[in-house]
């Protein structure tokens, strides 16, 4: 299980992690990214972690409940 | 792929925390040290010319990390020393992180102005810009246009000498450069175009025209250029050291890349270069590069617009959009296309 935490200063809005997994970020109008569900175990939000440019996705393995 | 023992990585910005942070996410387990000339953990750069000069974040509010997260991930960080001479150990890889420093033109007195590139810059900068100071800029690129907009909100007096006809037509066409201007000279800057400077002092700056800008504080901002005294043979380069365009972005990207060179793992599919600048209430993003554009369409007004910037043939090549942030997925997705 990962918790998905986004740094709402660095993010700009670039959006490949809401192409990546966009039923875990979404873009909001104002142009910055949110998450939409804090915790998942699917393994995309990795990738949009990675994928991020400006380097504000930050996922943190926890202890499934 | 055998993994080094060790791994050393010079130069503590952006590039070199993500090398770091990517190793150990990928489940590196050797030795891990990130040495760093600035006394400052890992910080958010692109914060100093806005936030953090207007006041409204403080040192410890940019960094990238909580500062128990280096040593809570078995990374030690050596803060606060210059590397002049490496010698490598046995079984020890080395990435070259040493990023860019502000590039300081050979003009009589250039080393009596302030730049900004590191926290200690704008320490130094933020004290001068108080209440009817007044500021000389010399360039019209980035980073004086963000202080310069910091530095209007702060009540500052702002003179900035931008040597072409027209701020950033070169890099994003006469039509951008000139609804920036517009924008500078309506939140009251006195954007001096065409203008070349000779001489700088401390309170003054002389141009080439024999005519002269008083000042009580002056910001050399005419680029960055990398830091390549310890670059060599069977070092590994990552980041602005390398070239490259010099963002936030790609420094960040260039770290990833480093790290997953040293672990043998594929690398990830390449973005299009990203870019933003906060400036005279304007946001900028900018993906893809412009440079190699031959034709400009834009659209909007000054407040919001965008512009798409092709090459002959017709190919997408970079896409700007201004306080129009709900398009820049849509741009990416095209310039992916268009690739």
């Amino acid at each position: 299980m990962h918790r998905i935490e986004i740094d709402r200063n660095l993010c700009s809005g670039f959006g490949a992690c809401a192409d990546l997994a966009p039923d875990i970020f979404e873009l909001e109008p104002g142009g910055t990214a949110s998450v939409r569900a804090g915790e998942s175990d699917d393994p995309r939000v990795l990738d949009a972690a990675a994928a991020c440019p400006m380097a504000a996705i930050s996922v943190i393995e926890i202890q499934a409940a | 792929m055998k993994q080094p023992q060790s791994v050393l990585i010079v130069g503590a910005g952006l590039a070199g925390a993500r090398c770091a942070e990517t190793l150990r996410a990928e489940g590196y387990d050797g030795r891990i040290t990130l040495v760093g000339e600035e006394p400052t953990a890992p910080y958010e750069r692109p914060a100093l010319s806005k936030e953090f000069l207007a006041g409204e974040r403080s040192a410890s509010d940019l960094l990238l990390r909580p500062p128990t997260y280096w040593s809570d991930n078995g990374i030690e960080l050596v803060l606060g020393w210059r590397v002049d001479i490496i010698r490598r150990r046995r079984d020890e890889t080395v990435v070259i992180a040493t990023g860019a420093r502000a590039r300081r033109i050979s003009l009589p007195g250039a080393a009596t102005a302030h730049v900004l590139r590191t926290l200690g810059d704008a320490i130094a900068l933020r004290d001068e810009l108080r209440p009817r100071r007044r500021l000389a800029v010399v360039g019209g690129g980035f980073v004086g246009a963000e202080v310069a907009s910091t530095a209007r909100r702060l009540g500052v007096d702002v003179t900035m000498l931008e040597a072409e006809p027209t701020p950033f037509a070169a890099t994003l066409g006469v039509e951008v450069g000139d609804a920036l201007a517009r924008r500078y000279r309506k939140h009251g800057v006195d954007l001096r175009t065409g203008v070349r400077a000779v001489a700088l002092a401390p309170n003054r700056v002389d141009l080439a025209d024999s005519t002269t800008v008083s000042c009580d504080a002056v910001l050399l901002a005419v680029g960055a250029e990398p830091a390549r005294e310890l670059v060599g043979d069977g070092l590994d380069e990552c980041g602005d050291v390398a070239g490259g365009p010099g963002h936030w972005a790609s420094a960040a990207a260039a770290g990833v890349a480093a790290a997953r060179r040293i672990l043998g793992l594929d690398p990830l599919p390449a973005q299009p270069p990203f870019f933003w600048s906060d400036q005279f209430g304007l946001r900028l993003q900018l993906v893809g590069d412009p440079l190699a554009a031959a034709a400009v369409e834009c659209e909007g007004t000054d407040e919001s617009f965008t512009a798409r910037y092709f090459v002959r043939d017709g190919r997408l090549v970079a896409a700007l959009a201004a306080n129009r942030a709900a398009d820049i997925a849509a741009f990416r997705r095209e310039l992916a296309l268009a690739a």
